[in-house]
This record gives structure tokens, sequence and C-alpha cells, in this order.
């Protein structure tokens, strides 16, 4: 996939002659070397080639983009993979449509592993190597902590998509924009939602890792300000047999009322079928939540099974009710083609492409700066809503962080519940539903 | 064949002391991953190569020397290079009483005992997060402060001189000797005199500090710190850079590493299937070709090269 | 407190009798090969998927799936051993436990990249064998677990009929004590390697059928049980079937009883799994061979 061709402006030498020019005169004297019968056989092969020849000459330069993300293990390959789907949807639909400035746009993928050094290789190479104008993607904050470095030491534009640290933007690089949501966005409404569904004392169980421990120390503040009594816990990002310590929370005294899980690993899954199973939650006396992004993948409820039934989670897409016509369009596309519901952190993918081409079609250049200023400025319609990046430092992350993004909590209330159609609960404004809260029937 | 050997090596420091010239600066990051990897596939070459002690642990003392340095650096504050130097020495004490405590073991009790050493290191890391920053990893400060990578390439090749200089030194050295007795058989060696005791965790001490130093360097050059870097995956890599090289040659070793590291970035454009055609590899290479291949590969260039000067003989010339 | 200790405890049994399947496998492979098979985990982790995709796609119901699946497993070990272990038959490797050890280290890692591409990366779970759980007071187990245990308990139990009562059981036996007085015996050595690597493995591919239901499969499951494996082969002794039941269940008991009762809960779960590895590493200091084990015989 990457282009190994140096396709800047191509120097001419003493005689006129471009790089082709000259290349076509040494073979051409290497030709002459030859016996007939390989010089037979090589007009042969040459001829047959001079139709690619012909379109790759006329052909515009394209604009290359640089996409990263997980798509091996240890990294979140699952996810990983159908935001890297999403992007080529994009592409194909800009090059459709005739591309931006007259040139056709191009992305290379590069697979990160959730691993920092190999999101630093990643960077170097898109940038240095492959001289990207722009770059988009990646699911890990550690990753993208790495890779941002590396953007700003060359100044190249990126824009990240599924990840939530509240770090990235807090550092202040003009170059770092995000368009999903952050741990201070995010958690601070699941928090609120618990104080308004009236829980009086949670369990608290954060994966052991970056996304869990951002994001505990934020629900953990909403609780504490509002007087909700909680326990923290962690778990090992590693584990599928969470029974032992889901039978110790089942034991607290005085028992839990909620269940709030943020663990985005494979064990999720088990961990929500053990919690039901055990007869700890979903039940009438306890709630589940399942924050991280699991609850609303593909395999979700062919992994948990009824264990999902009054489940919550939260939803970084659109609500359906606020669909517009492109997330219609998106959805239908990316079903039609992938057999599967595209999760929100596609959705991001897919209007991150978008976002950096409208970016260079308003300054109408390719310039890091341009682009840095073009998305300052953005105000487009994309598959989430209206897009626009703060451009204030208070608090922190803010800057560049696009503040709208959308989340909601949902509740499952059926078994293969779609989540776009799930009930929404939270916030009010969105809500499909009057009640805040449906207790689990046993 | 001094000759040859001292020519080469010329050319070859020539084009080590130019080389961040010739390339941008994506392929120099991946040169110095590359020497990084080098060091840490060389000292395991010499424990498991030629001390034939089969240590799946390596990577846990990488993680030992880079976790003390970053940890005196952002909690005490030290300069990074004290800090470094005592990640070595931590990598070496502990390396040390390790290689005590397998005394008794050999083979796979060996390279199991030492795999569950690197995972519990490993989930200690990830547990202890108010310490090291759990699984989200550790930031670590910069070492130079400079627009380019050139002053960490000359480090990096600096230390993969002298740390490879010093163990081939080694295993020319009587110690080299007493290395391979203990491998062969080690109720023989003990026989004939050699000291097994001393020789093996001299061994170990030995490997796991190098292994520390690279730790030590990896920490400030990608400026993050993951216990991802004591996982088996990454022992995996390690452990095919020896054997792509050639277990029983240090130099093999490097150029395993730097030729590894090479392809392996080569392939980035593969995604999910580059892990797939490196274990592919590591599978051909160990049935088909065991000793390695780029150093029986070497061997033969200079044969086919200069046979005399390989000290091959006129008959050999094909 | 009962309660809670005595379904700790039971959960404990039925892991412990999953991971005697998967370390009982790795220790028949020893014995005969005299090699560590690091690929085991991997092993198990197809077995799974062919109990998946042998229930999704030729609609055999679950509890059968997991013969069909060992059957499919014992083939695919048999596949391995062809391909990548023949060399160790012949003389011309000198360090045979270096080689076992290095190859099917690479084994793992291809496998387990290659299962991402084949079988996708998202987690997948077959039907269950049994709806509904088990209540009795205040013990709770899932149905699941308990027909998994019970598949375990029967699978194992017709190992150790296998090789005591039977003549290709007798014929491993007598070639893991030694290869040369089997085959003045008449036995063909050869073929007990192939019938040893594909016991090894199909046990560990029925343990990955019975266990998927309960937690799910992806192409990273076998990393885990690989290490667990390791240490229940160390603690009953590598060659030894009985010590490594007895080890597996113990051990199954111990970590869960470790989580259930120490004091932090946070750390618990993670430490569990060090606890293992640390005991055994304990083990490995005092006793070189394991609680149970025989000397360490290299395959020459």
């Amino acid at each position: 996939m990457t282009d190994k061709d140096n396709c800047e402006a191509s120097g001419r030498d003493a005689l006129g002659r471009d790089a082709l020019g000259r290349g076509v005169s040494r073979a051409a004297s290497a030709l002459a070397k030859l016996p007939r019968r390989d010089l037979l056989a090589l007009g042969a092969g040459a001829a047959a080639t001079l139709p690619l020849f012909g379109r790759t000459a006329r052909a515009a330069e394209p604009i290359k983009l640089g996409w990263v993300g997980p798509l091996s293990p240890p990294g979140g390959y699952a996810e990983g993979l159908l935001m890297k789907y999403a992007a080529g949807m994009a592409a194909d639909e800009i090059n459709a449509q005739g591309g931006v400035l007259g040139r056709p746009i191009e992305i290379l993928y590069q697979d990160t592993r959730g691993l920092p050094a190999e999101g630093t290789a990643a960077a170097e190479r898109l940038i240095v190597e492959d001289k990207v104008v722009a770059m988009l993607g990646e699911f890990h904050s550690s990753v993208a902590l790495a890779e941002m470095e590396v953007v700003h030491k060359y100044n190249v534009p990126i824009m990240f998509c599924d990840v939530w640290s509240q770090a990235i933007t807090a550092k202040g690089y003009p170059q770092v924009f995000r368009n999903s949501t952050t741990f201070p966005l995010l958690d601070t409404m699941i928090g609120q939602w618990i104080v308004a569904a009236g829980f009086k004392n949670v369990a608290l169980l954060c994966e052991q890792d970056d996304i869990g421990l951002a994001g505990r120390k934020i629900a953990a503040q909403v609780l504490t300000d509002n007087k909700v009594p909680f326990k923290l816990y962690t778990a090992d990002p590693q584990a599928t047999d969470f029974t032992a310590q889901i039978l110790r929370l089942k034991a607290e005294k005085p028992a839990f009322d909620f269940f709030f899980i943020l663990y985005a690993e494979a064990g999720a899954y088990p961990m929500v079928t053990e919690s039901k199973s055990l007869g700890f939650a979903p039940t009438p006396h306890t709630g589940i939540f399942l924050s991280g992004g699991d609850g609303v993948d593909p395999t979700f409820w062919k992994n948990v099974g009824n264990a999902g039934v009054g489940l919550l989670c939260e939803n970084v897409g659109l609500p359906k009710s606020g669909w517009n016509d492109k997330t219609k369009a998106f959805v239908t596309a990316f079903k039609g083609k992938y057999k599967t519901d595209p999760p929100g952190s596609a959705m991001e993918s897919y209007d991150a492409v978008f976002s950096l081409v409208e970016a260079i079609k308003s300054t109408g250049s390719t310039a890091p700066d341009a682009i840095i200023h073009g998305l300052e400025t953005l105000h487009w319609v994309g598959t989430r809503g209206l897009y626009t990046f703060s451009t204030s430092h208070t608090p922190d992350w803010a800057y560049h962080q696009f503040m709208a993004a959308p989340a909601t909590v949902l509740q499952y209330d059926q078994l293969n519940q779609s989540s776009f159609d799930a009930p929404i609960v939270w916030p009010r404004p969105l809500a499909t539903v009057s009640y805040l809260y449906k207790t689990p029937t046993a | 064949m001094r000759r040859l050997d001292l020519a080469l090596g010329a050319l070859l420091a020539v084009f080590a002391a130019i080389f961040p010239l010739l390339v941008n600066a994506y392929w120099l990051h991946v040169m110095i991953i590359g020497m990084m990897f080098a060091i840490m596939a060389a000292s395991w070459s010499l424990l498991a190569g030629y001390a034939g002690q089969f240590s799946f642990g390596h990577m846990g003392f990488v993680a030992v020397g880079g976790y003390t340095a970053a940890l005196l650096a952002t909690d005490l504050g030290l300069p990074l290079p004290l800090g470094m130097l005592a990640g070595v020495i931590a990598s070496a004490l502990l390396g040390g009483v390790i290689g005590w405590t397998c005394l008794r073991m050999s083979g796979p009790y060996l390279a199991i005992f030492t795999m569950a050493f690197s995972e519990v290191l490993r989930i200690i890391i990830v547990t202890e997060v108010e310490v090291t920053g759990g699984a989200g990893g550790m930031t670590v400060p910069q070492l130079f402060h400079a627009p380019t990578d050139f002053p960490y390439y000359y480090l990096i090749l600096a230390l993969l001189i002298v740390s490879v200089g010093g163990m081939m030194l080694v295993v020319a050295s009587r110690w080299g000797l007493f290395f391979r007795a203990i491998r062969e058989n080690e109720q023989a060696a003990a026989a004939a005199g050699v000291k097994v005791t001393r020789f093996r965790i001299i061994a170990f001490a030995i490997a796991s500090s190098l292994a520390g130093l690279a730790g030590t360097f990896y920490a400030p050059y990608i400026g993050i710190l993951t216990p991802d870097v004591a996982s088996q995956d990454q022992m995996g890599l390690v452990v095919a850079m020896a054997i792509v090289g050639g277990m029983e040659s240090l130099p093999g070793a490097v150029a395993g590493a730097i030729a590894v590291e090479f392809l392996v970035e080569a392939l980035r454009s593969y995604g999910q299937w580059r892990l797939v055609l490196f274990g592919a590899l590591l599978l051909f290479t160990m049935r088909f070709a065991r000793n390695g291949l780029l150093a029986p590969g070497w061997f033969r260039l200079r044969g086919l090269v200069a046979p005399r000067a390989a000290g091959l003989g006129p008959e050999a010339a094909d | 407190m009962l309660d809670y200790i005595l379904i700790q405890a039971a959960n404990g049994l039925v892991i412990g009798v999953l991971f005697a399947l998967i370390a009982t496998g790795l220790t028949i492979i020893f014995s005969i090969l005299k090699i560590v098979n690091f690929a085991h985990g991997e092993i198990y982790m197809v077995g799974g998927y062919f109990g998946y995709y042998v229930i999704t796609l030729l609609g055999v119901p679950p509890f059968p799936a997991v013969f069909v699946a060992m059957a499919l497993t014992f083939l695919f070990s048999i596949g391995i051993e062809r391909g990548l272990l023949t060399p160790l038959y012949s003389p011309s490797i000198e360090r045979k436990a270096d080689y076992g050890i290095l190859i099917t280290f690479g084994l793992s890692v291809f496998l387990r990249n290659i299962a991402i591409i084949i079988f996708g990366p998202f987690p997948l779970r077959p039907p269950s064998f049994l709806e509904g759980n088990l209540v009795i007071g205040g013990l709770i187990v899932s149905d699941d677990r308990l027909v998994a245990a019970g598949g375990g308990i029967l699978l194992l139990a017709g190992l150790i009929y296998f090789l005591n009562r039977t003549v290709w059981g007798q014929a491993l036996n007598a070639v893991s004590q030694s290869r040369e007085s089997a085959s003045i015996v008449g036995i063909n050595s050869e073929r007990m390697y192939m019938l040893a690597f594909g016991v090894g493995g199909a046990l560990a591919g029925g343990a990955g059928a019975l266990i998927a239901p309960i937690y799910s499969l992806s192409p990273s499951m076998g990393l885990v049980p690989d290490t667990q494996a390791f240490v229940i082969v160390i603690l009953g002794g590598l060659g030894s079937v009985s010590g490594t039941i007895i080890a597996a269940l113990v051990l199954g008991l111990s970590e869960n009883l470790f989580i259930a009762l120490l004091p932090d809960p946070s750390r618990g779960p993670s430490y569990a799994n060090a606890f293992g590895l640390f005991i055994m590493m304990l083990v490995l200091l005092f006793r070189p061979t394991g609680i149970f084990g025989r000397q360490h015989v290299a395959m020459d």
C-alpha cells in the first residue's frame, strides 16, 4: 500500500529529460546490449505494459492521509478493523465525487497494535517516508500520546478518533484534534445519571490501565461531589474469569445497588455473563453499566445473551432520533458492505476523513497550518452531527476538542436489541423514554 | 582472512558513522530501534546460545532497567544518565540472583521458570498503578533535546559496540570456553574443574545487565514505557532475531536483529499479516535452517568471494 | 461466609478440572516427546474454534460437538507433529530440548496471529450446553460450568483408562519410560510420538470446546491457560498424569480462595495469576523436577 516512488515534483536534467525520460534512456542503452531473442521477448512485454504507463503519467498526484490504529494484538484489533473500513468508505466516496482540489485522496493504513513504540514508528513512517499531509484514527490513548509527540515534532495535523484520555488535548499541541468524547465529558455525564437515577451504593470496577484509571477518577469525583457512596475496585485487563471477584462484591455489606464497569477488553463479556449467572447484576436489586464500548460491539449479544437485557451502556454515535441524512446513508452503506452495525468509533473514523478534507477544501491548501486553521474554523455536518473544535484552553483539555461529541446512555430492554433502537435514558433532552432507569425483572 | 575482515570492518565503521546522513528520519528511527534490539538479541544469544541457559525472562530485565531508570528520574529527580546506570546495576544484580536460583534447573524447567519470572514482574508493574502508571504506561523525560534523533543514534551505536565488543571478548576468553563446556555437558564440565555455579551466575548477570542497558535506552527514546515491553510477544521477537542471525554468533545476532527489525517495518503495510509472516519465518528458519540464516549465509558468501581468504582453500571455490 | 467460601471453592474445582485437561495433555507430550509444547495454549484455542464452527456450520449439538472438535484437534496436532517435530527423532539435532522450545514458541506466535485473520478478531460464543443455574441454598453454579466440569471428568477418566488398560496406552507408557526398551519389545516409537502429540492436543482442544460457552473464544485466549498449564505440570511433575490432575485441582482451588480471602479486593485478582506462578517458582527452587515428577530425562 505504501507508495515507494517519490512523487515530488520531478527535476529535469541538463537535457531537459524528467525522471521518466532518464530512465527510458538508461534502459535503452542496456537493451542495446542484449541478444535479439531476449530483445523481442522484452519488447512484447513492454508493449503489454504501455497502457499502464500512459494512465499513471497523466493521473493527478493523490493527497495522502495517514490512518493509525490497532489491527493486531495486543491492541483492540476488533474495533480498529471497523474504523479502518469506515475510513476507506469515506475515501471512496470522496474520490467518487472527484476528490479535493482536483486530486484524489489516498489513505495509508498503519497497524499500531496498541503499543506506543509502534505508534511512534507508524507516525514517523507516514510522515517522513510516505509524506502524508494529515493523520487520523487511533483507538488506544497510550499510543496516541506517543504519536502526538511525533506529529508535533514535524507539524502534521492529526484528527484523533476513539481515544478518551484528556491528557491528549490537555497538552495543547496545535496539531492535535480529537473528534471523539473524552473522559471529563463522558464520565461526568454518566456520573450525573447515576446520581439522578437515585442509586445509593455503587461498586465501581475499572480496568487496570489508562482507560480505567482516567475514567474512574472522574466518575469517582462526580459521585463524591454528590455524596453517593461507592467503592473502587480494579480488574485485570487479561482476565476472563471474574467469578471470584464478583462473588466477593456480592457478599459485601451493605449490598451494592449498582455495578458500574469500566472495562473494554474481551473479558467484558464473560464479566457480564458471570455477573448475571451469579445473581449479582442485573437483578431487581442491582443495576449494571458496561462502559468502554463493548456494549455496542457487533458480537455483544452473541456473547452475553440474556445477561444483556437491562444492561446500560454508553453510545458515542448520534442517537437515532438525531440521525441526519448522512448518518442514515452511512449506516445503510456500512451494514450492507460489512454485515454489521457501525459502532460510534467507526463513525468517528469516517467523519474524521471528511473533516480533514473539508479543512483542505476551505483553505484551498494542504499545508499543515492551513489544515489546522481549516479545522479550527470548521462548521460541517457529519454522521455525528455538527462538528466544531474548541480553541479555548479552559479547561485545558478543551483545546481542539469536539466539545459537542455525542454521547448517550442507553438501556437494553430486549434480547438482541440493536444499539440504535435501545431506549435512551440520558441526557434527558435526547431521552426516548420517560423513565430514568427500568428495574430489570428477575 | 584477517585482511578481508579488516577491510569489511572498516567499511562497516564508515557506513555506520555516516548512516544518519544517508537516510531520512523514519529509517534512522528504524535503525535505532534495530540496534537496541541488537543488544537484547546478542545478550540473549550469549546466555542461551553460548552458555546454554534458555531464559525466557530476558525482557523482564529490559523492563527492570527501563523502569528503574524512569522511576529514579521522575520520582527522585535524578539526572537520567545516573538513573540509567542504576538501571544497569539493578538488572545485573537481579540477573545474578535469578541465575543463582536457577542453578539446579535446566532445559525446559529453566525456560518455564524464567518465563514465570518475567510474567510475575509484568503483573506487578501492571497492578502497582500508582507507582508505575500500570498498563497505561509511564512517561519518561527525554535524554537529548535535539531536533533530530542523531544524538540517540550515536549513543546507541556506542552502546552496541561496547556491549557486543565486550561480549565477544568474553566469548573469546577462557570464560567463553567455560560457558560452552557448561552448555554441552554440565557434569563433565564440573568434573573437568569448571566452576559451574559461578559461571552460570556470571552468564546471567552479564546478559541481564545488557538487557537492562537496552531498557534504559528504550525508556527515554520512545518517551513512554509500558509493561508490554516484558510481554512474551516481545520475547518471541528477540528470540527470532537471535535464531535468524545464528544462535552461536554474536555479530549474527546483531545482524539478525537489524534485519528482522527492518523486515518488520517493511512489512508494515501488511497490517495483520505482519506477525503471521514473522512467525512463519521463525518456524521456517528453525525447521530448515537451524543454524540461522545470516551467519551461515555470511560464511558461504565469504567462501564465494574469497575462498582462500576465508580459509577454505582453492578446492572450495564453486 | 461459609456459603461464600463454598461457592469460591466449587468454582475453583470446576476451573481446576478444565485446567487438568489442558495440563495433562502437556504432560503427556512431555513424557513421550521430551519437549515442552509452548504452543499448547494455541491448540486449546484452535480446538475451541473447531467446536464453534462444528456447531454453527454443521449443526452438531453443543455437547457432541466437543468430541468432534477433539477429533479435529487430534488430526491438527498430528499434522503439526509430522510437519515440525520430526527432526527431534533424527540425530541431526544436538540440543533437542532447545529445538522443541524454539519451534513450539514460533508456532504459538504464528497460530495466535493467523487466528485473527481466519477467525476474525471479535470474541465468539457458541450456544450454551445447558441454560440456567444450579442453586442449592446459597450456592449458585451455572449449568454450563457443571456440564464442562462433568465433561472434563469424563475425558480425564477416559484418559486414565486409555493409559492403563488399553494396548496403545500401555505402549505410550512404555515409550515414556524408555524408548529403547520399548522398541526392543516391538513398539514403533514414531507412531507413539504421533499418538502422544495427537492425544495431548486433543485434550487441550476438548478443554477449549468445553470452556467456549463460559468464557467466549478469542484468538489470544490461549495465553493465560498456557502459563497456568506450565505451573500445573511443574507442580504436579512433568510426566506424571496423576500428579498433574491433583496439582490442577489444588491450583484452581487455591487461586480462587486467594482472591476470595485476600483483604485487598483490587489487587487480589491480578495477583492471583502471579500467585500461581510464584508458587511454581518456589517449588522449582526446592524440587527442580516438580512434586511428583520423574527426573528430567533428555531425549537422545
